[in-house]
């Protein structure tokens, strides 16, 4: 093994082009990464950050928040069911949203709240909010004044909020009263009846099952027979979010096949360099190296090339991420550049193995001209 | 071109890896594009496919057609603009439909009949010519949206309204809308439907104004007339408004960019593996010179290898992904579309000859007198 790496030192250029096109496919999977990272946080944020367990939508809203309609009553069945602790009504309008002092409109999704959301405070008096930092990052400051929809409904930033946003539109956290003041000038034709909610975070208590309350929660909300609740447990809800789903798959499926194509170019390049070196594998045989000590050489080559490709492609990334334009949702973080450093240490690994088999028929007697 | 072949032949391996690999990398270019296009399509197709040429959205509703609406006063201030042939109001509303037996979501575009806003590009049928009757999105009629199909929307929470029937009478191609089957309805249709959902709506507003420009107007001009003259909208050509659609731009910069790499990973790969061969191959090479062949008999050979690893890489791209194609779901169907391939395909081509021209260059620049200096190929030194 020491020979091996000894070797990627003194001839570093024989490597190079390996690192090179590992490197580019690596930018390309931290890339896709860092899309489906962007796209599904900020498309799921205020669901994730709810405290409750569950999430009761409206039969036939097909899971969708705004589509969705809780009645009072329905409401109250739901609280009686064995295994609910509470529940917290949840309403979402997307308006645009105008920053004191400028002219320009931001994607804003105000949500009216009865309290249980992670990392917001209780709701702010009337007239207030908590705001998603992605309004920070386009200009909006606390105490300033957010105006909601065309007629301009001021509300004045409390404080900000992280990771809220929802369908990429920043959360704009307020009382129910509000939301329902803003929904009735912005989208009148969503106006819920008083008392009526899009939806129900449900906290489930103690030592219950999620799963069987959900069940216990829509049997007891059904009418003549029929469901009229769809309890949901919060990360189903998420998956039901519009386009979640799609996304995760159609990324997976390209991160995926990139590993392939990594896998197969480190093959290449590894049985390019065993071809080439099989009189020099034949010489080390003869004077007693094992088949293993060169396959653990090949190996180390392999997760050492990978590694360096890693590393350059993370600086790379990062570099791109600095000049991608905003509308694009990149987000890089650390978990997804560690499990794709993992995916392709291992694709290297793969990929070099189908040299292996070249290397343990090597004759060591091709080195005293025994082969020709 | 025999040598060319019989090397090919006798490396099986590295020819059969490097195709491979090629082949995966071409699949990726080609389904990422059709992915875009499709995607894109899905998005905005249904507003990219009805009459209007102006389209006028409420001035806070960052020029998205989902979250825009204007008041009837907005309609009828537009329709009063000099240069306006024809305008009436658009809506646009994701309902839960029961579409051949199964709930589904739907987008419900509702036009005035005779005015802008109705589906240009029929499949089948005809458009609507009453209440309750639409125009299906021709790719879901296997959905339950195809001619002669009723799709029924379902009553919202708190009525004991039945479901609203509406019966199919067309389909259109490239017609959906937010990823979504689409259903171009009447207008009344269109506000019995949202009322049906939601009953405790107080009003239902149009989500724009769809306008045609009277003969001689442009479209461009009359929606910077409008912009002026009308306040609280934002009046877009359709263009525009496909363009500017939330997510289209984002989506198209993101795939771009992915795309983008995947031509130069392919450029290299190529370039590079051509250039590791050529070198292994010099001695061989340089001795071919040597006994008489010509530089150029042997760069023909490199280039016919380019050609045909490339060519085979594309057919295993293509029959990649005619198979995603034919695993894609209902939902969202993948079409592999033969111009796509080919535009993609011939791109691809493009890039491996000039990935190749490093190795062409090498080759070139053989001196055939090494064949007697270099000791491998029995020279003194």
């Amino acid at each position: 093994m020491r020979l091996a790496l000894r070797e990627m030192l003194r001839r570093p250029g024989r490597f190079a082009v390996a690192v090179g096109m590992l490197t580019l496919l690596a930018v390309l999977l931290l890339l896709l990464g860092g899309l489906l990272d962007g796209l599904a946080t900020g498309s799921t944020g205020a669901v994730r950050a709810q405290e409750g367990q569950l999430l009761t939508f409206s039969a036939t809203s097909r899971d969708s928040f705004v589509r969705s309609q809780i009645g009072a009553e329905t409401r109250a069945e739901v609280d009686a069911v064995p295994g609910v602790r509470s529940t917290s009504g949840l309403g979402v309008t997307l308006v645009g949203a105008r920053i004191e002092g400028r002219e320009e409109f931001e994607n804003a999704a105000v949500w009216g709240y009865e309290g249980g959301v992670r990392g917001v405070p209780a709701p702010p008096p009337a007239g207030q909010a908590w705001v998603d930092r992605r309004l920070e990052a386009a200009g909006a400051r606390v105490g300033g004044t957010l105006r909601l929809g065309p007629t301009g409904v001021p509300v004045r930033i409390r404080g900000f909020v992280d990771d809220t946003s929802y369908l990429l539109q920043a959360g704009v956290w307020v009382t129910p009263s509000e939301w329902r003041r803003v929904t009735a000038t912005v989208r009148p034709d969503r106006i819920l009846p008083p008392g009526s909610y899009q939806v129900l975070s449900v906290d489930v208590a103690s030592g219950a099952d999620p799963a069987r309350v959900a069940t216990a929660i829509d049997r007891a909300t059904r009418v003549d027979g029929a469901d009229t609740t769809s309890t949901l447990t919060k990360q189903a809800a998420i998956d039901a979010i519009p386009g979640v789903t799609s996304q995760r798959s159609t990324f997976t499926s390209i991160i995926n096949t990139t590993l392939l194509v990594a896998a197969v170019v480190v093959a290449l390049f590894f049985a390019l360099l065993t071809l080439e070196r099989t009189a020099l594998y034949g010489v080390l045989k003869a004077i007693g190296a094992s088949s293993t000590q060169i396959v653990r050489g090949l190996f180390a080559q392999a997760v050492v090339v990978a590694a360096v490709a890693l590393v350059i492609a993370e600086v790379l990334t990062l570099g791109l991420g600095a000049v991608i334009p905003r509308e694009v949702p990149l987000l890089l973080e650390p978990s997804r550049a560690v499990t794709s450093a993992v995916s392709v240490i291992v694709a290297a690994l793969v990929g070099s193995a189908i040299s292996v088999r070249r290397i343990i028929r090597i004759d060591p007697a091709t080195a005293i001209g025994g082969g020709a | 071109m025999r040598l060319a072949l019989r090397e090919i032949r006798r490396s099986k391996v590295r020819f059969i890896l490097l195709t491979v690999a090629i082949g995966l990398l071409v699949f990726l270019a080609f389904f990422m594009q059709t992915l875009l296009v499709n995607l894109l399509g899905f998005f905005t197709g249904a507003l990219e496919h009805q009459s209007a040429t102006v389209v006028v959205y409420g001035e806070d509703a960052r020029r998205s057609l989902e979250g825009s609406n204007v008041t009837m006063d907005q309609v009828d201030a537009v329709a009063q603009v000099r240069g306006v042939g024809s305008a009436g109001p658009l809506g646009e509303r994701t309902l839960t439909v029961r579409a051949d037996g199964a709930d589904v979501d739907a987008v419900l575009f509702g036009y005035r009949l005779g005015r802008p806003g109705s589906p240009t590009l029929m499949a089948s049928g005809r458009r609507p010519l009453r209440a309750d009757e639409g125009v299906g999105s021709s790719i879901d009629a296997g959905q339950g949206f195809g001619l002669g199909d009723t799709v029924e929307v379902l009553p919202g929470v708190g009525t004991t309204d039945l479901p609203l029937p509406i019966r199919i009478t067309g389909t259109a191609d490239e017609s959906r809308f937010s990823v979504l089957p689409t259903v171009f309805v009447p207008w009344d249709t269109y506000v019995a439907a949202v009322r049906l959902a939601n009953p405790a709506a107080p009003e239902v507003r149009p989500s724009a104004v769809a306008v045609i420009p009277a003969p001689g107007v442009s479209p461009s001009a009359l929606a910077s007339r409008i912009n002026r003259e009308v306040p609280g909208v934002e009046a877009l050509t359709r263009e525009q408004a496909v363009a500017d659609a939330p997510g289209v731009s984002s989506v198209s910069q993101s795939f771009s960019l992915i795309i983008g790499l995947t031509y130069i990973v392919i450029t290299i790969v190529i370039g590079f593996f051509f250039v590791i061969l050529t070198v292994q191959k010099a001695a061989s090479l340089t001795l071919l010179r040597a006994i008489g062949a010509d530089a150029r008999t042997l760069i023909g050979a490199l280039f016919v290898q380019v050609l045909l690893v490339v060519v085979l890489a594309m057919a295993i791209g293509a029959g990649i992904l005619m198979l995603a194609a034919l695993g894609s779901s209902p939902v969202f169907p993948i079409r592999a579309e033969p111009g796509l391939i080919g535009r993609v395909g011939t791109t691809i081509l493009g890039l491996a000859l000039v990935a190749a021209l490093v190795a062409a260059r090498r080759i070139a620049r053989i001196d055939p007198v090494d064949a007697v200096n270099r000791p491998s190929l029995g020279g003194l030194t």
